[in-house]
């Protein structure tokens, strides 16, 4: 029988990992990393932290002292405003940006804010996004400015961007907070890091986008390198750094958080901890709501904003009044309520007996309660059936996990006997039937089942994805991951990181059934695609802390609540990429098939799906990271695992440690990321796209 | 150091004493009033309550203060540099490493005990009692550890225990009292805290590390597992205890609680430390003042200065010590 050459690479690995599993017993090492390998990279690590922070401590605690200014300044600014006008100048830049619908939402938001208390603490966070989100563009704009003109500086800045948006910044908390100090400042910081990228590569797109013309008709006027540049081609490219603009904002809002948990400023972010500390999900709730809102009006208003830059362009028309009413307007209301709050007390700081907050947040405690109470019997039998028949299995395997206590049935011999023969049996009828895929998939997975990841020997797993990734990306990327997972190896974190694959693994299959399925249903149907809107960005800007308390109420600490707080944060981006994938496919196409008779069925399943697979894929991408960067989040509800070595490094004081850990989440992030984007780009090609 | 020296209840009180004693004799300058003493306020109520009496008693003395939220781990970086300058509530049994690091770089002092009377060790809600008879005796454990299994630790029972970077002082504990049953790390005190609610409201079993006094206890009826008491043998020497073959065999020592300050401290305004060193918290008083705010409603600010107004007999010795 010949061999179909797209297998033989598969054959081989077949009976490397034949090979691994037999010597398991024999070789225990190929299971479980031996201690005395491990590197000390950990400990090297410390050492030049400490070198470094003696040395260099001064300058940091330098720009440190230089960044408080602004924000102290914005923060006092905010608390002197009277209420009414600080709602007047906000509700008249939403007008601008989006129109009266925008305007409104502004207004309602600024009065919750209002209503339930938390005034100061908002006033608090906005001073610290005041400051974040400049200092977050200036430092992207710069750098996009540095990699779109030298080629090697975009070399070094590339793979750094990749390592600031996944390493989660739990892990070098400790290194800056002995460089910078501590205080919200810290917090600063973080959001810098994490929120910069999305502005540096999209400056480099608009800069690279300039078309040569433009460049050139500048060149001809007599504009020097100077003025062309900042009069014809950063103009030219304002769009779409202005689309950077408004991703850097949400990242940096999602990183308000962190400077709550250093502390230093009773801001929102402390009141959602506190709450979580205390498990009051009804007031962690009200408290999360502010930062989701908060995020939602200044995505929308940046969106507007640029939307505008690109219309002004085309057209004006406008008379100045026209222009500039609503500043007029804004300013007038603003001067007005400035002058009348120094008559009306209550204009001036809003009255606490207004304030509605305890009823309301005792109300969602109750509710909670009452639902634990009367349905604990059917969260039990989730969590239990979740536990015994998917989550167990995956990770100690059905050997360890087949109990006669749940399954009716103990794993003897002869059921394993049979196992193996229907494993095969599945396997080759999927071979004789032309699904090789499938076929490979099968292979795969029947000896993962039995013996769970955390039995699967290191060799097998670092082949595994070696071998993916080859066939995805080539040479190079294969590099990339082995020596990733490799790290992870030397560093004696190979159980942690096998932890943390599995879960994000169980999360991301998850996220992508439940997800995908509402994004098809999302794509059909504009009614449910509107009332799904909403409830995504929800779910995307509240602080996730939030979730975490109903989930630990309903399913109590352990992996199954770890599970779902992974899932809930990470489904949101297959919801969002198959609905756009599948409303973006060729009409014509849609068209041509329908004219031959297909079904609605056929239409989806053979049509829109293939076509929209290559953007449906970046959607699995994005699960990815979000699931990852839940991992240490996950954490908080006692997962083991990386993100718990993050936080464990984080209780020792130990950076080298939680630099360690926190790297290895990236790499593991990267990895995926270098595999899909490869084979979503091999994929694209091949569909003529 | 006193964290080592202090570790039994009996020693606390004599280092207590040894410390009022040791601080009347040398404090009587207020010394730099013009500057605000900043005092750390962590995330629970208890400490809230702490700090502001702390406050509220030294702006009685002529200080200004100023109260600036700290994360638990964070707040002794702060501390260390004098960005923060003194914090009231350290409980010793979840400081982290970060701490005796600290004290130990000798920018950061122990000012000494606070002296809450405090408690710690596994306890249950009350209807658990009927789950698994004869509770609270922690031999009733031993029988039925499959009353508290779970699908990530069966056969063995569960026990919920702190978050993995407070220590695992559950696991020994277990392995010291060989019963059959597996440590579960919460990750967090909310875990913690919302699963005894969940486990009160829907009569669930559930045994969990926990430390009194804390405020939800005030809120779910519970029972301590009543377990060997505790002494210093049983953490080193195996043959101690009901156990021949391991060491913690036996319940905990109640944590420390102390007051903690930047070094600094005591040159610039010695006669603040000199109160603080005399400064006591009852846990009763605290456990009152926590009700009447998490659960009546109270605000902290009209709680705490009622409690100042209503208790200068406590209160006013150790400021006449410190500024005569």
């Amino acid at each position: 029988m010949r061999i179909a050459p797209t297998l033989r690479p598969w054959i081989a690995f077949g009976l490397f990992a034949a090979l691994c599993y037999a010597l398991r017993d024999q070789a225990g090492w190929i299971v479980k990393y031996p201690t005395p390998w491990v590197i000390p990279l950990e400990a090297w690590l410390n050492v030049a932290m400490d070198w470094f922070v003696a040395h260099f401590q001064t300058i940091f605690r330098g720009i440190s002292w230089a960044m408080e200014w602004p924000m102290t300044g914005i923060q006092a600014t905010l608390h002197w405003l009277p209420w009414p006008v600080t709602i007047a100048i906000f509700t008249a830049i939403a007008h601008r940006a989006g129109g009266w619908k925008l305007a409104a939402f502004t207004l309602g938001s600024l009065l919750y804010m209002l209503i339930t208390g938390y005034w100061f603490e908002s006033m608090n966070t906005l001073a610290l996004v005041g400051v974040s989100v400049p200092l977050s563009v200036a430092i992207g704009f710069g750098l996009g400015i540095l990699s779109f003109r030298s080629n090697w500086a975009w070399r070094i800045v590339d793979p750094m961007l990749d390592l600031m948006q996944t390493v989660p910044a739990f892990a070098y908390l400790i290194p800056i907070l002995l460089l910078f100090g501590f205080g919200p400042v810290v917090g600063l910081i973080a959001s810098a890091i994490y929120a910069a990228p999305p502005m540096v590569r999209n400056t480099m797109l608009g800069l690279q986008r300039v078309p040569s013309d433009i460049r050139e008709s500048g060149l001809m006027s007599g504009c020097t390198p100077r003025q062309s540049f900042w009069w014809v081609e950063v103009p030219t490219a304002l769009p779409q750094i202005l689309v950077g603009v408004n991703q850097t904002t949400m990242a940096a809002l999602s990183m308000v958080i962190i400077a709550a948990i250093i502390g230093g400023f009773g801001d929102i972010g402390w009141e959602v901890l506190s709450t979580m500390r205390k498990a009051q999900f009804g007031q962690s709730l009200l408290a999360g709501i502010v930062i989701a809102i908060m995020a939602m009006i200044m995505d929308r208003v940046t969106r507007g904003l640029t939307d505008r830059e690109r219309n002004l362009a085309e057209s004006h028309t406008d008379s100045s009044f026209q222009r500039h009413r609503h500043l007029i307007v804004g300013g007038g209301a603003a001067v007005a309520f400035l002058v009348l709050a120094h008559v009306v007390a209550p204009l001036k700081s809003y009255p606490e007996s207004w304030i509605v907050h305890n009823a309301v947040a005792d109300w969602l405690n109750h509710g909670i309660d009452w639902f634990v109470a009367n349905y604990s019997a059917v969260t039990d039998g989730l969590k239990n059936s979740a536990n015994f028949f998917v989550l167990l299995p995956l990770r100690i395997g059905l050997l360890k996990a087949v109990y006669p206590k749940f399954w009716g049935f103990a794993m003897t011999p002869e059921i394993a006997a049979a196992y193996w023969i229907g494993m095969v049996a599945l396997a080759a009828w999927c071979f004789w039937r032309g699904r090789q895929v499938l076929g490979i998939i099968i292979a795969i997975a029947a000896p993962t089942l039995f013996w769970g990841l955390e039995g699967m020997p290191w060799p097998v797993f670092i082949g595994l994805v070696g071998l993916v990734a080859y066939l995805a990306g080539g040479l190079l990327t294969t590099v990339f991951v082995v020596a990733s997972f490799g790290f992870m190896l030397v560093n004696g974190l190979w159980a942690e990181t096998m932890r943390s694959v599995y879960l994000c693994g169980a999360a991301v299959l998850l996220c992508f059934l439940i997800g995908g399925a509402l994004g098809v249903w999302a794509a059909g149907n504009d009614r449910v695609s509107a009332a799904m809107r909403p409830i995504n960005d929800t779910l995307q800007t509240m602080p996730q802390f939030v979730i975490l308390i109903p989930v630990l109420m309903f399913f109590a600490v352990g992996e199954f609540s770890a599970l779902l707080a992974v899932i809930i944060y990470a489904i949101v981006p297959p919801i969002r990429y198959v609905e756009h994938g599948l409303r973006n496919v060729r009409p014509d196409v849609v068209e041509a098939a329908k004219q031959i008779g297909c079904t609605d069925r056929q239409i989806l399943f053979d049509v829109k799906l293939p076509l929209a697979l290559p953007v449906i894929m970046l959607g699995l991408n994005q699960t990815i990271m979000y699931g990852l960067a839940m991992l240490v989040i996950a954490a908080l509800v006692g997962t083991k695992g990386l993100g718990q070595a993050v936080y464990l490094a984080l209780g020792k004081a130990n950076a080298g440690m939680g630099l360690v850990a926190g790297l290895s989440i990236a790499l593991v992030a990267m990895s995926a990321d270098r595999i899909l984007q490869a084979w979503s780009r091999r994929k694209r090609k091949a569909l003529g796209l | 150091m006193s964290k080592l020296g202090c570790k039994t209840r009996n020693l606390v009180m004599g280092c207590a004493l040894a410390l009022a004693t040791g601080g009347s004799a040398m404090a009587a300058d207020l010394g730099a009033t013009d500057e605000p003493i900043k005092l750390a306020i962590n995330e629970w109520t208890g400490q809230h309550v702490t700090t502001h009496i702390t406050g509220m008693i030294l702006e009685k003395m002529g200080y200004s203060v100023e109260y600036v939220t700290a994360g638990n781990y964070p707040q002794h970086t702060a501390v260390a540099d004098g960005t923060i300058h003194a914090t009231m509530e350290v409980w010793l049994n979840n400081a982290g490493e970060i701490y005796p690091k600290m004290i130990e770089s000798g920018k950061e002092v122990e000012i000494g005990p606070l002296g809450l009377d405090t408690g710690e060790g596994w306890m249950y809600p009350k209807h658990v009692a009927e789950l698994c008879p004869g509770l609270p005796d922690w031999e009733a454990l031993k029988d039925c550890a499959e009353a508290f299994a779970t699908p990530e630790t069966f056969p063995n029972g569960r026990i919920l225990s702190y978050p993995a970077d407070w220590g695992n002082r559950s696991e020994q504990m277990i392995k010291g009292l060989d019963i059959p049953f597996t440590a579960v790390p919460a990750g967090s005190e909310g875990a913690l805290v919302a699963e005894l609610k969940a486990a009160a409201a829907a009569k669930k079993p559930l045994v969990m590390m926990f430390w009194a006094p804390h405020w939800v206890l005030a809120e779910v009826d519970i029972d301590w597992v009543k377990l060997p008491a505790y002494d210093p043998a049983c953490e080193t020497d195996p043959s101690w205890g009901v156990n021949p073959n391991e060491v913690m065999d036996c319940g905990l020592a109640p944590p420390d609680t102390v007051k903690v300050a930047w070094s600094g401290f005591k040159d610039k305004w010695p006669a603040a430390y000199a109160f603080m060193e005399k400064f006591q918290m009852s846990s009763t008083e605290q456990q009152k003042m926590m009700l009447a705010i998490d659960q009546k409603g109270e605000k902290l600010e009209d709680v705490v200065g009622a409690w100042v107004d209503a208790n200068e007999a406590t209160w006013k010795p150790w400021m006449d010590a410190a500024v005569n």
